[in-house]
């Protein structure tokens, strides 16, 4: 990142290539810092391990696992949720509008209401049958659905944080470009 | 869209790329825009310092518990002097299109 060659800026006299250039130079920078702000693909997984380990712990009947299990796999969900909160890593706040964060916010519920409702759904009709292990396999539905589900609010907040940004600063591609 | 004007003080490439940051951020960490583009804390300071004399930057001084922290973001003007330029550019791509002569090369830097 740091080492990258940085381009000869463009003088008012240079040509549409440096300028072009120089604006491509600005969006890269301007990526790095809506990256800055997203978790990374692994995160999606380490959130999901507790999760299961919490429905395995809860199916075992066993009061030492359940003691030992349920606090930790709550305590490492804490940490990575709130490692994923970018205010809490004191980096650099993404400057996005009123709506967009909304936006955010609505899909971040959406996401843990249809992860909720996997896990709870599942569970509850696994046991309403008798059958085994319904903590465990309502756990992994949730987790399976947060897998999957992540990744994609991981590009959808990427999406709507680059084109605030350069909406903001007018350096979105002109006509015919495109936000990658 | 802004008036189009050329910045001299932040067409430099480090402060270019030091507001294109900032512009993307409501606020930025010290430390987090050193490592970004790798400069020395001596290099950002000085660059800072020249971005803050002249209005575009307001650099806020902290402590998160007993350690300092050091924080920079776009003023108002700052902002205003980065969009100009942003729009600057985008002219001068316009105006070479228009002569024939960028459109092969802006479309490259949209790869």
């Amino acid at each position: 990142m740091g080492n990258e060659q940085r381009p000869q800026p463009a003088g008012p006299g240079a040509t549409g290539a440096e300028a072009a250039a120089e604006l491509a130079a600005i969006r890269r920078r301007q990526e790095q810092v809506v990256k800055t702000a997203l978790v990374p693909a692994w995160y999606w997984w380490a959130l999901a391990a507790p999760i299961v380990a919490y429905g395995a712990a809860r199916d075992s009947r066993n009061l030492a696992v359940q003691a030992t299990v349920i606090p930790l796999a709550v305590l490492v969900m804490a940490v990575l949720i709130g490692a994923g909160i970018p205010e809490l890593r004191r980096r650099a706040k993404v400057r996005t509008a009123p709506q967009a964060t909304a936006r955010m916010a609505a899909a971040i519920f959406g996401m843990i209401a249809l992860v909720d409702a996997a896990a709870i759904g599942t569970a509850a009709s696994l046991a309403a049958a008798h059958l085994r292990y319904p903590a465990t396999i309502g756990c992994a539905a949730g987790a399976a659905v947060l897998v999957i589900a992540g990744p994609l609010l991981s590009r959808y907040s990427r999406r709507l944080m680059l084109s605030q940004v350069r909406r903001q600063t007018g350096s979105a591609p002109q006509a015919g470009g495109s936000i990658p | 869209m802004s008036t189009a004007r050329f910045d001299e003080l932040i067409h430099a490439p480090t402060r270019l790329e030091i507001v294109s940051l900032l512009a993307a951020a409501q606020w930025a960490d010290f430390r987090y825009i050193r490592d970004e583009l790798g400069l020395s804390d001596s290099a950002l300071s000085k660059q800072l310092s020249t971005l803050e004399s002249a209005g575009y930057v307001e650099i806020r001084k902290g402590f998160v518990g007993k350690r300092p922290r050091t924080s920079a973001s776009l003023s108002a003007a700052g902002r205003q002097a980065f969009e100009q330029h942003v729009a600057a550019l985008q002219q001068i791509i316009a105006r070479s299109q228009r002569n024939g002569d960028a459109a092969p090369a802006s479309r490259r830097s949209e790869r």
